[in-house]
């Protein structure tokens, strides 16, 4: 854990070194929530509710979502190009060194353009989402609960490239879609696809279950967001394992 | 001045196109999973737009009957547009770029090339599930004439979507990562392309503005045309997808020698 606080903290020192990168970067994210946000809230300003969502939950949903891939970006911003690291055979000169694996690969590198969509969510939290005070104790568990499992899915997918030689792009499609999904409003989903958003592409645990769960807490809605994250991770850790087997093996 | 060898880069373009399908098609995997994938996200969208369809609006928003036929065509080109700029970015900035200047075509054409191969191959494999999302669909559909038009628009509005997309992939020679504004151009074809709904239905000045724009000519103007088949929709669209093509590969032509300049000159 230490090893891992000390190679964030560099990768985040690396990132924000660059001033010009990091004000491209960042300005770029905030722009690119800008046309999320400008989206929808003109088809709110039509539509005022999607079965019963409206612009304030929209706007807690977008919120949660751009902080939680702010926060995966910046502090385990490795998970976005991993399938590629696995690909081009990066693991090599890791395998011969003392510590996890994993840990390392994740905190290779730190996107400075989540700081960006962290600034977004924060505004959005804090002026569009009608949030009250008393939602603010559960903020941080809802948004680690997210987090989690963010980025417990992008390991997994990227995990794929161990046994798939095109998974890279696919890896990354899949998280995309997680974004995508997750930035439809959360009342939407049902029977199969709310199947799908629950299991393959978790967007309903990243974003709609802590929706819901903030607007109105319960014990069960809560345990089931923490048991989704130990259940993610816990996938993560075995499908990386497996493949980091066969690929000491090949 | 040394002329263009125009015809041996077409050759060369040519090539890299059978590359990219090659590519393309050995990653089978892969290319099934898209495919489902897309049937996954046409389900999400009809989803979607059902709910909404029984909503009141209270703008007076009247949906067309063919939303779902539309949308399900400006998806069909958005999943078949591979992420050039990965390919951009890595070659970039690793260095790889240098060992391709020495070959007979120049890179970034090359690459284009080998990307509209790769999105050929995911347009035909996708096709079966845009047929599936059409005829199950309680959208009228156009004469099959159309659908020629409708197809020849879907390759070239990919081309323009390949082209926006190397944009993003060349601001690697300035910048360490490319995402930021891959995401800003996604997002700006998403909304300014139409991606979820016909621009027609955005606020006057933005319809007009998005109608204008390249974001357009890669979604909007090819699958407009399953909602509006007649003739002059089809010209408009034709000329907007070519104008765009031409426009972007200079603009595109431009950057990468401005950005070539910088990294003989100064380095990444």
């Amino acid at each position: 854990m230490l090893l891992y606080i000390a190679e964030i903290v560099a990768a985040i020192r690396i990132s924000l070194a660059d001033r010009t990168n990091f004000t491209v970067l960042f300005s770029g994210m905030v722009l690119n929530n800008g046309f999320v946000l400008l989206m929808w809230f003109m088809f709110f300003a039509g539509f005022r509710s999607v079965h019963g969502w409206q612009r304030a939950d929209m706007a807690l949903q977008i919120g949660i979502l751009a902080i939680t891939f702010g926060a995966a970006t910046v502090f385990a911003g490795g998970y976005r190009d991993m399938a590629a690291a696995i690909l081009r055979g990066d693991l090599d000169a890791r395998l011969t060194q003392p510590s996890a694996v994993l840990p390392r690969l994740l905190a290779q590198e730190s996107g400075p353009h989540g700081w960006g969509d962290i600034l977004v969510g924060v505004l959005l939290l804090a002026f569009a989402a009608a949030l009250r005070w008393q939602d603010l104790p559960a903020l941080p568990f809802i948004l680690a609960g997210s987090l989690a499992i963010f980025i417990a899915s992008g390991v997994l997918f990227s995990s794929l490239a161990f046994w798939a030689g095109g998974a890279r792009s696919f890896a990354r499609d899949l998280v995309e879609f997680i974004l995508l999904f997750g930035s439809w409003p959360g009342s939407i989903w049902s029977g199969a696809t709310r199947l799908v958003v629950y299991t393959l592409l978790p967007a309903g645990f990243v974003v709609v279950l802590p929706v819901h769960f903030l607007r109105a807490p319960s014990l069960v809605e809560g345990g089931l967001l923490m048991a989704a994250a130990l259940t993610y991770a816990a996938l993560a850790w075995a499908a990386f394992t497996t493949g980091l087997r066969r690929y000491r093996g090949a | 001045m040394k002329p263009t060898p125009l015809w041996p880069w077409l050759r060369g373009t040519c090539a890299m196109a059978r590359v990219g399908v090659a590519a393309t098609l050995s990653a089978r995997t892969v290319l099934l999973g898209r495919a489902l994938f897309y049937l996954l996200v046409m389900t999400v969208l009809t989803r979607f737009w059902t709910t909404v369809a029984h909503e009141t609006s209270a703008a007076g928003i009247t949906l067309p009957a063919g939303i779902l036929a539309y949308v399900a065509i400006t998806e069909w080109i958005a999943l078949s547009v591979p992420a050039i700029h990965l390919r951009l970015e890595d070659d970039i900035r690793f260095g790889a770029v240098e060992a391709h200047l020495l070959r007979p075509i120049p890179y970034l054409l090359g690459q284009i090339g080998q990307t509209i191969g790769a999105m050929l191959v995911r347009l035909a494999l996708l096709s079966p599930g845009l047929g599936v999302v059409l005829l199950t669909g309680e959208s009228m559909l156009p004469p099959i004439t159309a659908w020629l038009s409708i197809i020849a628009l879907a390759v070239l509005g990919g081309t323009v979507h390949i082209l926006l997309i190397a944009l993003a992939g060349l601001s690697a020679f300035w910048v360490r990562r490319t995402v930021a504004a891959y995401l800003v151009m996604q997002k700006a074809i998403f909304l300014l392309g139409g991606l979820f709904i016909p621009v027609t239905f955005y606020p006057d000045w933005l319809a007009r503005f998005a109608r204008g724009s390249p974001f357009a000519a890669s979604l909007y103007w090819p699958a407009i045309v399953v909602l509006q088949p007649d003739q002059s929709t089809v010209v408009m669209a034709f000329l907007a997808v070519f104008a765009w093509i031409v426009a972007l590969s200079l603009l595109c032509a431009a950057i990468w020698h401005a950005g070539l300049h910088r990294l003989l000159t100064q380095g990444i």
